[in-house]
Order: structure tokens, then sequence, then C-alpha cells
């Protein structure tokens, strides 16, 4: 049997399923439901069941070959990955407007664009743009400090 | 009836939602114009802007998305080779080499017209077959939406799958699975939220759809270093040519689109089916009756073979709508984040929505007239310059989509958390679809998980613990059957290839 990425991926699969399982039977129920004909913990039951019989099948049934799996920008993923992670946590702190065209210009740069005229007219301009539309448009509230502390929203 | 369709014409035909049809076909149009993004993005990515309105006007707005990103996808196949979505992979295969002879304006025309017709001809189908079908499922138990259920789960997991029908089911009882976070609809137990409250009311269908498709697709550009910008003088509206039809060209299309038209409405019906072997469908069966002579043009510049695809895969989309309106199960990936959209806008399709709420289900039906027309007459014309939009570099598209996506979710919550759970769903799923895990089946499943619940509990609770529902009632048994072939299909089709 080879070992490949189907075969590593199904046994990853197997392996969260049976913890499902395991976790779906912990579930607690009310004292009258507990040998209910169904009850909170039946159908998660019947999901596990599926999903190992269909990560055994995998695992068994896959083919005896190995997998490339070719060159990829995994870096590159891992920095956008952290960038949305830390708008994440600048959004609430610093507010909407700041926070999102921080994202943006630093995406543009790391991506490689080198114009200033670009970076500045694919970030601001269409956060501006949104945060009317929500604001002034759609009535929906983003709690904005920066904004606020300029006295462009209320 | 008429007094329903009466509320849809006044409903459809005002003009803030003439304005959401415009609005939908247009942004749809740019966003499917664009490879790796496809419908699914495109709506994903509209949602959020739906929150303030009715739940008319979205659907309506949505559906227009809908057709005009399988449009957009059309036009980058023609121009560049490049289908914006699968839907019109098939589409390339005589409207580029149209496209490379001097007459791409001319097979835009042809594409648009086709749309047009076959949208039109399938929403005609739509009126007919919606109403009877909803009556039909009147009759439905709990047992049978549950059978019809599987069914669904099965066949996208089957057609979604690409031959790999295993990771599909996979997918589909992860999507399941996640669908079982949060709140248990009947006793109110939390289950597998491990103490955090902010999974305590599960896992949002948005954050869901937007990571698992938008987002993904965004990190996907970059991991894989696709090339999708392109020269705006590849698109330049000097190459594109008359957008003229001669009178034997208008002929040759004629037959075709009456043809492929129905084929097209039909798969489009099925579970799982869908826009992209619809088009694959017509063009191989237009290929296959055509005379001879004609055979040979297939493939190099054939009006036959480019309208029959065009034709074939927007009479899909309106076919899809049909499971979706009259059941409340979705057809496609694509109806199903729709399906995910109304839901949250507390709308549940299904029969009782013809009876309940008919200015709603014949206004989606009506807005579809609307979009097509709304496709040809002001899309075709404008095609050369939204055609530029496929100009945008990636570095810039890329963190603009990422941006969509963040704020789409942050706007429903307005809780961090969820931007960060939704980075790490994207994550894995891009590892997942490097791994050729199909994500439509998780959408499903996750979609369809809460009611196959509530449907199994009560169809059980009703035979006091037996499953015998399973072959007692006529239905149930018939579209067990029909489950039961599709895997049954899917392992023949496995040892058929191992053979090979």
């Amino acid at each position: 049997m080879t070992i490949n990425y189907t075969r590593i991926s199904a046994f990853v699969f197997l392996l969260i399923f049976l913890i499902y399982s395991y976790l779906a039977g912990e579930i607690r129920v009310f004292a009258f439901d507990e040998n209910a004909d169904f009850n909170a913990r039946t159908f998660p039951k019947l999901i596990s069941y599926l999903g190992i019989l269909v990560s055994l099948l995998t695992l068994v049934l896959s083919k005896n070959e190995k997998e490339d799996m070719g060159q990829y920008e995994w870096v590159s993923v891992i920095i956008l990955f952290a960038l949305v992670f830390s708008y994440g946590l600048l959004i609430k702190t610093i507010g909407f407007f700041v926070s999102t065209n921080l994202f943006l210009v630093i995406s543009y740069l790391y991506l490689g664009v080198r114009s200033y005229k670009v970076i500045i007219f694919s970030s601001f301009p269409v956060v501006a743009g949104l945060q009317f539309m929500l604001h002034g448009l759609l009535d929906v509230y983003i709690r904005d400090p920066f904004l606020q502390f300029l006295g462009v929203i209320s | 009836m008429i007094e329903g369709m009466m509320m849809g014409i006044n409903t459809a035909f005002s003009g803030y939602n003439i304005l959401m049809v415009m609005m939908g076909c247009f942004a749809g149009t740019i966003i499917g114009m664009l490879p790796g993004l496809g419908p699914m993005s495109a709506i994903a990515l509209m949602i959020p802007i739906t929150y303030g309105f009715d739940p008319a006007s979205a659907m309506i707005l949505m559906a227009g998305v809908y057709y005009g990103a399988i449009f957009g996808g059309s036009t980058s196949s023609i121009l560049i080779n490049a289908p914006g979505v699968a839907g019109t992979v098939s589409s390339s295969f005589d409207g580029y080499p149209m496209s490379q002879q001097g007459h791409a304006g001319k097979a835009l025309a042809i594409a648009a017209y086709a749309s047009f017709s076959g949208g039109t001809i399938a929403a005609l189908f739509l009126l007919v077959a919606a109403p009877q079908l909803a009556k039909v499922s009147l009759s439905f138990q709990s047992a049978d939406y549950f059978a019809l259920m599987c069914v669904g789960l099965l066949s996208i997991a089957a057609f979604a799958s690409k031959g790999q029908f295993l990771k599909a089911m996979i997918m589909t009882a992860l999507g399941l699975a996640l669908s079982t976070v949060g709140q248990d609809s009947l006793s109110d137990i939390t289950r597998f939220a491990f103490g955090n409250i902010n999974l305590m009311d599960g896992i949002s269908f948005v954050l869901l759809v937007m990571a698992t498709f938008a987002m993904s697709e965004a990190f996907m550009i970059i991991f894989k270093k696709m090339d999708i910008n392109f020269k705006s003088s590849d698109v330049s509206k000097a190459s594109l040519g008359s957008i003229k039809l001669s009178k034997e060209e208008v002929k040759e299309m004629v037959p075709t689109i009456g043809r492929t038209s129905v084929l097209g409405f039909f798969v489009g019906v099925l579970p799982g089916a869908g826009a992209t072997i619809a088009s694959f469908l017509a063009w191989g069966f237009e290929r296959s009756i055509a005379s001879a002579k004609d055979k040979l043009k297939f493939g190099k510049g054939s009006v036959k073979g480019l309208a029959a695809p065009e034709t074939a895969n927007n009479a899909a989309c309106t076919g899809s709508f049909v499971p979706l309106l009259t059941l409340g199960i979705p057809g496609s990936g694509t109806t199903a984040v729709m399906l995910g959209a109304l839901l949250s806008f507390g709308v549940q399709p299904g029969p009782r929505l013809y009876v309940e709420q008919p200015e709603l289900f014949w206004a989606v039906i009506i807005s579809m007239y609307i979009g097509n027309v709304v496709l040809l007459v002001l899309n075709l014309p404008l095609i050369p310059y939204i055609a530029r939009i496929l100009a945008i570099p990636k570095n810039i598209l890329v963190p603009l989509v990422l941006f969509f996506s963040v704020t789409g979710v942050y706007l429903i919550s307005f809780n961090s958390f969820d931007i960060y759970f939704m980075a790490i769903v994207a994550l894995i799923s891009l590892v997942l679809r490097v791994l050729n895990y199909p994500m439509p089946p998780l959408i499903l499943g996750f979609i369809l998980g809460g009611m196959l619940e509530k449907n199994l509990r009560r169809a059980v609770l009703i035979n006091d613990g037996s499953f015998s529902f399973i072959w007692e009632r006529p239905i149930s048994l018939s579209l067990f059957i029909i489950a039961i072939l599709i895997v049954l299909l899917q392992v023949y089709q496995g040892f058929k290839k191992e053979k090979e």
C-alpha cells in the first residue's frame, strides 16, 4: 500500500470522525430524553458512521500511486493569512477605515505593486465608497473611532 | 395563481427591483469574467450587500448575479480561452477559434443571443413546471423530504466529484458534521461548542461560503501562481469585429437553441447536475446529430458549437431554480448558497413558499426574464469595455477579494472571532482543494444538515422509532432506490476506470 497524500488526508479525516463520534456520545441530553428514539446525539452519531465509513473506504480503495503536489507559493499564502488575521485584530481597536486601508496597502505592497497612484486609488476610494454605502445608504453602522474623532461620522 | 403572478409582476417590475436585476447582471458579468471566481464566489460576495434588502429584492439581485456570472464566464472563454466558470468551458471549444479568426464580436453576439433565448425558454418552462411541482410536493411528508435530501446530497457528491466520489462523500459528511455545531433545534442542547460562546449559535453560513469559495479562491490564485491577468490589448474593441449576424447564421442557430434549451432545462432540474454538465452534453449532442460536413466545423468556430453550450448553460441555471423554489432543496452548489441566504432572511423555500409568499416566488421567476433582457440589451454593447476588467492584475484583485470577504463576515456579527475563524477555514479549504476535495458537497451538507435532522427526527418519531418509513412509503422508497442507483453507478464507474 503506497502512502500518498490522499491516504494521509483520509487517515486524518478518519481520526476527525472518530473523535467526532466520541464527542457525539458525550453530548449531554435531558434525563427524559436519554432513552428516546431520537435525541440530540442520534444525528451526529449517524454522521460519524458515514464519515468513518467513507474515510475508511478512501484509505483502502485509493490508487496505489505517488502523488506529486507540485510547486506552490506556501509562504505568500501564509503571509496573506497572517495579514487577514492582523486585520481581524485591528478592526475593533483602530476601526474599520484605518485597519482596512492598512490591510489593503500592505497587501498591495507585499504582492509587488509599486505604483503609489495604483495603491492609493485601489484602497482609499474603495473603502470610503463601501463605508458610505453602508452608513449612508443601507443604514449599517460600523464602529469607527478614527472617523468619529475626525467628526466624519457621529 | 393569476393573483400571485400579478403580485410577482408588480414586485419584479418595481423600479427598485429592476435596478437590482441590472446591478446583479452587471456585477455578475464582471466577477464571472475573472478566471477562478465563479457564480458561487460572486453570490457569496453579494450576500453582505443584501442585508438591508427585503427577501424578494435580495433574491432578484442574486439571480441576476448568477446569470451575469455565467455570461461573464463565456466572455473570457471566447476572448482569451480562459473560462471564468466551469459551465462555460465548452463555449471556448468554438468561441475561441471564432475569436482567433477575427470574429470575436460575432461570437459574443451568438453567446448573448443563445444565452438570452435559452434563459427565456427555460423561464417559460419554469413558469409552467414550478407551480405544478409545488402542488405535488405539498403531499410530501418528512420521510419523503429526508429521502429527497439524501438523493440531493448523493447527486451533488456524484457530479461534483470529478471521479472522486469518496472524497466528495467525505466533504458531505464534514458539511453535515459542521451543521451540528451549536444548539440542537428541538432540545436547545448545545453541541460541539467546546464552551466557546462564539460557537454556541452555530457556524455562520456566510462565513463558511466566503471562506471556502471567495477567500480560498483568492489564496489559490497566489498559491498556484495563477496568471489571471491579460493585456488590455487582448480584449480591445478593435479586435472584436462586427457583432452583426448573417441570416444564414441565425437560421443555423435557431433549431440548436430550441433543442438545447429543453435539454439544458431538464439537466438543470436534476439535483447535482447543472450548467457544466448541461453545456458539455449540449455540445456533444449537437455534434452527434450534425451532418458530416457540419461535424468537421465543430471545434473550429462552429456557430452551432457555440450556440449549443451557451443556450444549455443558461437554461440549466433556470432549471436549477425548480427544486429550490418548489421543494426547498437546492439542485446545485450555487442554488445551495442562495438557499442559505434565503434562510438567513427567514424565508423557507419549498411548496409553502408558493402558497404563502407568492409575490416572492413569482417575482424571482419573472425577474429571470428581465435578467435575460438586461444581459442582452445592457451587457452586449458594453462587453468591449467590461472585458477590460480582465486586465486587472492579480496583486490588486486578491487583496480586494480578501477585503470584501472579511467585510462581509464582519458585518454580520461585528465579531473579530469570525474573521480569525474564516481565515483558518479558508486555509484548510485551500489544502483540501489542492488535494482534490470538492467544496460544493461540503456547503450542501452544511445547509441541508439542519433540515435533514429535523425531517429524520420527525419521520422516526412518527414511526415509533422505526426506520420502516424507508420502504413503507412509495415516494421515499423510490427516492432511496434512486439514491442507491447513484451510489452503484459511481462504484461501477470507479471499477471501469480502474480497468482502463
